[in-house]
């Protein structure tokens, strides 16, 4: 939660010298840092390596960067042994159809790196794949010794225990890197997108999830199965379908699967069009080399819409994990205070594999409009709720009808209308309240703050985030040191989450991490 | 599962020693696929553990696990196999070592398509990638080479824009618009119309304007607190609200990035006030804390605040970072038509299939790119030439030649230098006296008849070795095959002077052909099928196993091809034999073990041993009897 709370303290942390170009100020900084904490990694002179992990890629590249140096995917080919290259003999290994429908969570395990439900991962098997994804990354892409600079991971915020452990002790086992730094990516996205405070909406892999970031800090997350997973897996029946064609109807649903043939270039087609008659042709699943097939767009639109709206399903019938997204949006900006509500509906931001579905974020947030139009900000709902609030409006209307002598044009209708809006108060008219206007007066400088409507900001994503975070200078709560893990493991972090922040209020700066913490990760 | 059949991987032992978590005992290494029932060890060879009394349950657990037989079919295996050539050998350590138990030092960067070796101050400036002519071809990543577009009648001076094509797919920058003046420092001039392309009358401006925009606010900031109106303020405000109606949409992300980059600095700059502001500590600012609580002990004093902080009214209103609002501090808001652009040209019937970029294509590309008509040609990645160093005892393995030229090393210690190489091949065997059987097709073994291979172990060291070779009986896995090594232990002669083999051959009587003789031999149990000045060859009798679903494996009618289909892609029809080598020889006492050990002198001998499991690939089996 804090790890980049400190954001703004750190930042504002810097020695005041306007406009002075990078290198000065990094000398000032470290003689800053050495005098307030010895052994401070800022004295590296080299770039920091910013890697953000997530269960399908993985993005590596330099502190400054606007762009990571590489992407890389994990998937059968990446698990090959050495000098194994029937990838290259074969072509496109995802290609074709399979001999034999198999079980859709085998279909999309081999280009997992993990599952959030570590009961079936093989945790060695990760640390395998990490160990040698890392490896090929320094050799071919970043091009640096592995291990002399720090490094820096954007995670999500959510992590497992044991995972995060073998990706620390596989990363501090394997090379030397004298620390790593841990961001979470929800805020890194909003820091990529300028904002302080924004709702990021990351449609991941395994999961969606919707975090409520207020000043730097999560609020609230809330997590949704409805994702790229369940969409591939959508995709992937849908093309099974077509495959099979009219001659057998459909052989079980949910068990029986196949491949559609480049698992992820799919992702391109689903559309978030349901009003496109015309067709598109795709390299047909029975026979992706030769044939094309043609199929209306609309009908990849569907599966989408399938997976990340759930049109048809009342909202009561949705577990508790698998809500639509609209609805997440929705309640997760329910959850927030008024005044963050108002603040953060206006600075959605949408990351993830899902954002690039042309479509899909517009709505999204059409429909989340739609939500609030019908159901205001009140969490309360239902017949009995209804029927209490239209024999108070009858009691309201009673008494205006009474009392004649106001305004006549004030019409039930739109008292209606308006303690809608007072129940909402990121659209409250401001009153002309004369605290506010000497408030108002004295902030004439600061810019008015856009808030209490629907508005979608775009991110550069938690790469870049992580990347600009680091090359200002800014230090994450969640640092390890290389022997303090070694030593201990994650054991050896201090549970005391509100330990550092009073700290660094009075200038201590958080005693010169003889302990360290895992802050949001704990 | 390399190319072809037969093949032989070595499993580096790093895998048998994981990275130790300090947080919690070790977990167990095992697989998921390890339910299968504890095979037994037996195998045909002495097994040469003794049994240690159990102490504690970890010592059990560690010990079951160095009995446990190693799996070439598990997931985790894949990634301790090497071909034998790719292993190194640490002589400090005496222990093989596979790229995971090696930590690498850069020795230099070079170009692999133009060999121009690239200094290290150069290859972050160049994004590690190739700084001169040198292009990939963002489509099929073949290279592409410079050419002009006119053919001009003199062959002299070549004339006329340039463009970059591709030999292999026919691709050209002509294809996405771009030409070049010059055929020299393309990696620049494209450099160039990239900038253009994305905006680069924004990107000055804008970085102007921020400036400008920051040179404006900071000392408004101070004034703000006289509580003055700034009208200038709403001017600067104003322009880049222009130009975020204009620009927008072209930017960047590597413009964004600096943009934003540039706001964040401004606005930290501008919100850490002097040290001299009493309210710093307030919002930890990091001037060392035995300044600050100086600082804060003084400002608490109302009468040294005046000294400090000067006017009062700052105190209330520190400045606070505020967030980006405009496209020139990097913010974006997306557009209302949102992805309508996008969607109609995925539709329209000029984009297609083919006109959307592949996964693979889009990887290498700036995250935006989504068409194939957006594909920008790539330059070359720089390659490395590293130094590698044992892990454990940073003693040097390999160290390259710097110049990219030269293939050679001053110092490399491969591993076949002190491991035999084994070598597998079919044994045919003549029937009686008819024809000689044709060599078993490995691609097709029959399952349930016998197999004989041939396992060839060449020494490359100065000292003859002893040799034992271990199988469990039965492979791994749903196949599972009967394996037995019929000469388990054999020694092979040192790597001596070829001259010494020559005359030792010319010394015994040339009698019988060796070909005869090999094709009156049978194979025999304990005995060792042929052997060399320092090679041996033992004999392994393998019965492929039945494949699931087969029609040899049971009454069922006809197979189900469905299963065995799923069999094949998951290579179980595979016949890969796990070997456990077990190799002992005396080795000359090296310069710092007489120093270490006195008594030794030079020329003793030392026992030395080397154990590390192998896996043969012996062929894939067919599902038909």
């Amino acid at each position: 939660m804090s790890a980049t709370s400190n954001l703004r303290h750190s930042q504002t942390a810097r020695p005041s010298s306007p406009h002075t170009p990078q290198q000065p100020l990094r000398s000032a900084n470290t003689s800053f840092a050495s005098a307030s904490s010895p052994g401070s990694s800022f004295r590296n002179e080299d770039d920091a390596i910013i890697f953000e992990i997530g269960a399908r890629c993985l993005r590596a590249g330099f502190e400054g960067n606007g762009t990571p140096v590489c992407v890389k995917r994990f998937g059968p080919e990446e698990m090959r042994r050495a000098a194994d290259y029937r990838g290259w003999i074969h072509g496109d290994i995802g290609a074709g159809p399979l001999p034999k429908p198999v079980n859709a969570e085998d279909w999309v395990r081999d280009y997992e790196l993990w599952q959030p439900d570590l009961k079936n991962v093989d945790l060695g098997l990760v640390e395998d794949k990490i160990e040698r994804v890392f490896r090929e990354t320094y050799n071919q892409y970043l091009l640096t010794d592995a291990g002399t600079s720090r490094l820096v991971l954007a995670l999500p915020a959510l992590m497992p225990h044991p995972l995060l452990s073998s990706l620390l002790s596989i990363i501090f086992g394997r090379w030397r890197f004298p620390s790593i730094t841990l961001l979470p990516s929800a805020t890194m996205s909003a820091t990529a997108a300028g904002l302080r405070s924004a709702l990021v909406v990351d449609l991941g892999w395994a999961e969606t999830t919707v975090t409520g970031i207020y000043e730097y800090r999560e609020a609230v997350t809330k997590r949704s199965t409805r994702a790229m997973r369940a969409l591939m897996l959508e995709t992937g029946r849908f093309l099974t379908r077509l495959a099979s064609g009219n001659d057998n109807d459909e052989e079980d649903d949910d068990k029986e699967e196949s491949s559609d043939g480049d698992i992820s270039v799919g992702f391109t087609y689903c559309e978030e069009v349901t009003a496109m008659d015309q067709t598109i042709s795709i390299p047909s699943p029975k026979n992706p080399e030769h044939e094309y097939q043609d199929l209306p767009l609309s009908d990849m639109a569907k599966s989408v819409e399938k997976v990340m709206l759930a049109p048809d399903v009342p909202e009561c019938d949705l577990d508790d994990e698998e809500k639509s997204i609209p609805l997440l949006v929705y309640n997760s900006l329910l959850c927030l205070p008024p005044d963050a509500r108002g603040i953060c509906m206006a600075r959605i931001v949408f990351v993830g594999g899902g954002a690039r579905i042309p479509g899909l974020r517009q709505r999204i947030l059409k429909e989340v409009r739609l939500l609030i139009a019908r159901h205001g900000w009140s969490p309360i709902r239902g017949k009995v709720v209804e029927r209490q609030r239209q024999r108070l409006e009858e009691l309201k209307i009673t008494s205006q009808t009474n009392s004649h002598s106001q305004s006549p044009d004030n019409i039930p209708a739109g008292t209606m209308d308006d303690e809608k809006e007072k129940s909402d108060p990121s659209k409250e008219e401001p009153e002309a309240d004369f605290v506010d206007q000497k408030l108002r007066r004295q902030n004439k400088d600061t810019p008015v703050l856009i808030q209490g409507i629907l508005r979608e900001v775009e991110s550069l994503g938690p790469w870049a985030g992580a990347s600009l975070v680091t090359s200002l200078k800014i230090r994450g709560t969640v640092e390890i040191e290389r022997e303090k893990f070694l030593q201990y493991g994650l054991a050896g972090a201090t549970r005391d989450l509100e330990q550092p922040v009073p700290d660094r209020r009075s200038g201590l700066r958080a005693g010169d991490r003889s302990s360290w913490t895992l802050a949001g990760w704990a | 599962m390399a190319c072809s059949f037969p093949y032989t991987y070595v499993s580096c032992p790093c895998a048998d020693t994981p990275v130790p978590d300090p947080a919690r005992k070790r977990r167990s290494r095992e697989s998921p696929q390890k339910s299968t029932p504890e095979r037994t060890n037996a195998s045909s060879g002495q097994d040469t553990q003794e049994v240690k009394p159990p102490h504690t349950q970890d010592e059990q657990d560690e010990e079951e696990e160095e009995e446990q037989t190693f799996d070439p079919r598990s997931p985790r295996s894949n990634f301790s196999l090497y071909p034998p050539e790719q292993l190194l050998y640490c002589e400090d350590c005496h222990q093989i070592k596979c790229p995971r138990c090696i930590t690498e030092e850069i020795v230099s960067w070079y170009c692999p398509n133009c060999l121009f070796e690239t200094p290290s101050s150069m290859v972050r400036g160049d994004a590690n990638r190739c700084g001169r002519n040198c292009f990939n071809c963002p489509v099929c990543t073949a290279p592409l080479s410079v050419s002009t577009i006119e053919n001009v009648t003199g062959n002299g001076n070549q004339q006329g824009p340039w463009v970059l094509s591709c030999g292999y797919c026919l691709w050209t920058t002509l294809d996405i618009g771009i030409k070049f003046d010059k055929p020299t420092n393309i990696r620049n001039q494209l450099q160039k119309m990239t900038d253009s392309l994305s905006g680069p009358a924004f990107d000055t401006r804008s970085r102007q304007g921020s400036r400008a925009f920051g040179d404006l606010k900071s000392p408004l900031s101070n004034l703000a607190s006289i509580e003055e109106p700034a009208p200038t303020q709403d001017g600067a405000g104003g322009l880049p609200a222009q130009n975020d109606q204009e620009v927008t949409p072209h930017l960047g992300a590597e413009a964004r990035f600096a943009t934003l980059k540039s706001f964040y600095r401004s606005q930290i700059s501008e919100t850490s006030t002097s040290p001299s502001d009493p309210m710093g500590s307030d919002f930890g600012f990091s001037s060392p804390g035995a300044l600050n609580r100086l600082m804060s002990l003084y400002a608490s004093s109302s009468r040294l605040s005046g000294l400090y902080g000067g006017n009062k009214k700052q105190k209330p209103k520190p400045p606070v970072m505020r967030e980006a609002i405009n496209a020139s501090e990097g913010l974006r808001i997306a557009s209302e038509d949102g992805d309508a652009s996008i969607i109609e040209r995925l539709a329209s019937p000029d984009c297609g299939w083919d006109g959307v970029a592949s996964l693979s294509q889009r990887t290498e590309q700036s995250p935006d790119v989504r068409f194939s008509h957006d594909l920008m040609p790539l330059p070359v990645l720089l390659r490395t030439k590293r130094a590698k160093r044992c892990k454990s005892c940073k003693h040097i393995l390999v160290k390259p030649e710097t110049k990219p030229q030269s293939t050679r090393f001053r110092i490399r210690l491969i591993a076949l230098s002190y491991i035999p190489l084994p070598t597998l091949r079919p044994l045919t065997l003549p029937s009686s006296s008819l024809v000689p059987s044709p060599a078993p097709d490995l691609n097709a073994l029959a399952p349930l008849r016998p197999v004989h291979v041939l396992l060839t172990l060449k020494n490359h060291m100065f000292d003859p070795v002893r040799i034992t070779l271990a199988t469990p009986s039965v492979t791994p896995g749903r196949v599972a095959s009967k394996v037995t090594v019929l000469s388990p232990q054999f020694d092979i002669g040192p790597n001596s002077d070829v001259w010494d083999e020559a005359l030792q051959g010319a010394s015994a009587p040339i009698t019988t052909d060796p070909r005869l003789r090999a094709a009156e031999k049978v194979p025999e149990a304990g005995k060792v099928w042929d052997k060399g000045r320092n090679w041996t060859t033992v004999v392994l009798e393998v019965v492929p196993g039945t494949l699931p679903g087969s029609e040899a494996e049971g009454g069922k009618e006809g197979a189900d091809e469905d299963e065995l289909a799923v069999a094949s892609q998951q290579d179980e029809d595979v016949l890969e034999i796990p070997v456990f080598v077990h190799m002992e020889w005396d080795a000359e006492a090296q310069l710092e073990q007489q120093n270490v050990g006195k008594e030794a002198k030079p020329g003793d001998l030392v026992a030395r041993e080397l154990a590390y499991w192998m896996v043969l690939g012996v062929g894939r089996i067919t599902a038909s009897l």
